[in-house]
């Protein structure tokens, strides 16, 4: 069963097509990755797949069932976690509190059962706060776990936004170029996170990224927008020597 | 951050309000010392204290809708009104307990709250401002215009004394020990929905409520939650206030005293129970001062006239509060966090 899918998906923004009828389907456990010049549609392409946007037309598929008439709130619940492009975390609140926001979805306690803090609420705020501590331990941010995240370098925050993602145990992860803005030994350390993720999880990973190099390395396939349009894909070799491809980066850079 | 030598060993100790024996120590006598208030002082401080427990519970809720969840409310007085208007009629016509009347206030006024969170859900900042206005005029439009024989329209409404056990809490200090235990219970309940996955959602859309809906948090049922937590805290504290003056009209419920509210977490710290109760405290206590130097004041320069005295109570009064915004923009709480973290860090200021 084809884990997403976004078939003949169109969406525009008043007179800018953002998606042009783009028929994305990430298999089970591949790292996808979506490249494209700026303004080729990778964000929108996240933004539809992830429930955020809904299309004009076309259908998003996940696990075979469209999530037209799903809230974005729901696609989550059902399965979907992403990571943003800069950063979009909660700077009100520590690190472990951001991260215990992405557990809310395997969380139960109503708001009378919080009001009287039953001890079981407290049971249930450990349990999920041990599935933190694995995921902060993993991520290696335990001295910061107590910080708000306000005060953090980028490079922390963009894992803090990761490990947001992780906590709500999805069934496949959406990343928006997780790698922007980092030096080469922040990349180094996020690109391990990502592939132990994988291995640990079989968890297939929607990569958008800029950087070529962390492409070519971590990619199983590679989707190329343009335009809103899909104009290539394949394996990162193919791509590589895909004259459409590199004409859409080269026409770029001219 | 702890107190040097403590570490929690268990989430629970990590998450827990009161980390130290010494916490614990202090919270019991600052509880006795609340329990034993009417031996220390004369009446006149309890009736004060009654406004000010009263107020309490209606501001922590406001500091749940407005402080964690981000949604301005300008209509807590009319929510508190539904509260008082819902005890008074439950109390004189159906003779219900108060042990009832008080949670059923809470909730009447949470329905009526909870009808301005969903338009919360389409609208933010300045017009959701100008929304909750509203629930202040919808509140005195429906009292005056509804027949007179349901809430007593613009003559207001008597309320029966509450009764326990054929007692009558009708003495400030009965009413004192009935508002006490309340605060102390709705303020224990508003750690509990703070610290849990509410609070956390609270925040979370207040901070950035694409990546909370992404995140997979109902957003629109989460800004109506929160709308009706503070609405149900304003409704209990209404019930109080109806419990306490055994009389209600619709202008003991103003869009003045709402503001009067907003102030109080502004002054005591946004996104802070504690916070909000130090934000009533000071504020009714400068309103206390000033409303009792007043007169002494009229009386004792007779030529400034009693028409200027009380004119500029007011003026006094916001005057005060424009000063702390201007000196503690971030309220008391966060002056209090920064000389705590101070204490515990020194002398190494690292
Ligand atoms: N909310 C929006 N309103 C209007 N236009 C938008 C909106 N979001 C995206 N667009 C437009 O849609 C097109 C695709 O934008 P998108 O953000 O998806 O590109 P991208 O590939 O993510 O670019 P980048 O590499 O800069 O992040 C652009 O022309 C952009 O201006
Ligand atoms: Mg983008």
């Amino acid at each position: 069963m084809t884990p997403l899918a976004a078939r003949d998906v169109t969406l525009r923004f008043g007179g800018v097509i953002a998606l042009d009828r783009v028929t994305v389907e990430v298999r089970p456990d591949e790292l996808l990755a979506i490249i494209g010049p700026n303004g080729a549609g990778k964000t929108s392409l996240l933004n539809v797949l992830s429930g955020f946007y809904r299309p004009h037309s076309g259908q998003v598929e996940l696990e075979g069932e469209t999530i037209r008439s799903l809230r974005v709130d729901q696609v989550a619940r059902s399965g979907v976690a992403r990571t943003f492009q800069g950063t979009h975390l909660f700077a009100g609140q520590t690190v472990v509190e951001n991260i215990l926001v992405g557990r809310d979805v395997h969380m139960r306690t109503n708001i009378l059962q919080a009001f009287c803090y039953f001890p079981w609420v407290a049971r249930e705020e450990d349990e999920h706060r041990r599935a933190v501590e694995e995921i902060i331990e993993f991520l290696e941010i335990e001295s910061i776990r107590n910080e708000r995240v306000g005060t953090l370098g980028y490079g922390l925050r963009k894992r803090v936004d990761l490990g947001r993602a992780l906590a709500q145990e999805p069934r496949i992860l959406l990343m928006d170029e997780p790698m922007a803005g980092m030096n080469s030994e922040e990349k180094e350390d996020l690109a391990r996170f990502i592939l132990d993720v994988r291995e640990a999880r079989k968890t297939p990973v929607v990569l958008v990224e800029h950087d070529m190099g962390v492409v070519m390395d971590l990619a199983d396939r590679i989707v190329v927008l343009d335009f809103g349009r899909v104009i290539a894909e394949g394996t990162p070799a193919e791509m590589q020597r895909n004259p459409d491809v590199i004409r859409a980066y080269l026409g770029e850079a001219q | 951050m702890d107190p040097a030598g403590v570490f929690a060993v268990r989430y629970s100790q990590d998450r827990a309000l009161l980390r130290t024996r010494k916490q614990w120590f202090a919270l019991a006598v600052f509880l006795a010392a609340l329990a034993a208030l009417p031996l220390l002082v004369g009446p006149r401080l309890i009736a004060v204290a009654n406004i000010m427990l009263i107020s309490a519970i209606v501001v922590v809720g406001l500091q749940i809708c407005t402080g964690y969840a981000g949604q301005v409310n300008l209509g807590q007085a009319a929510f508190m009104g539904v509260g008082a208007y819902t005890a008074a009629v439950l109390a004189e016509r159906t003779g219900l307990s108060f042990l009832l009347t008080i949670p059923l206030s809470g909730v009447a006024a949470a329905g009526f709250g909870f009808v301005f969170g969903l338009s919360a859900a389409r609208i933010k900042g300045f017009y959701l401002a100008l929304t909750t206005i509203a629930a202040q005029f919808v509140f005195h439009f429906a009292v005056l215009n509804l027949p007179g024989s349901w809430l007593g329209g613009s003559n207001g409404a008597t309320v029966p004394p509450a009764t326990l056990f054929g007692y009558r809490i009708a003495s400030d200090t009965s009413l004192y020990y009935l508002c006490l235990v309340c605060t102390v219970i709705m303020v224990y309940g508003a750690f509990g929905i703070v610290r849990s996955r509410f609070g956390r959602a609270f925040i979370a859309v207040r901070d950035d409520d694409v990546a909370a809906g992404i995140m997979g948090i109902n957003v629109v049922a989460t800004k109506a939650t929160a709308f009706l937590v503070g609405a149900f805290y304003a409704g209990v504290g209404g019930a109080l206030w109806a419990y306490m003056l055994r009389f209600v009209a619709v202008d003991q419920f103003t869009l003045f005293n709402s503001v009067f509210f907003i102030a109080m977490i502004i002054v005591g710290g946004m996104g802070s129970v504690v916070g909000a109760l130090i934000g009533v405290f000071v504020i009714r206590a400068i309103q206390e001062l000033i409303t009792s130097l007043g007169p002494e004041l009229a009386a004792s320069v007779p030529f400034l006239g009693g028409d200027i005295v009380f004119a500029s109570m007011n003026v006094f009064l916001g005057g005060a509060i424009a000063l702390f915004l201007i000196i503690e923009p971030k309220g008391l709480m966060h002056r209090w966090n920064i000389v705590k973290a101070g204490y515990r860090l020194w002398p190494f200021p690292y």
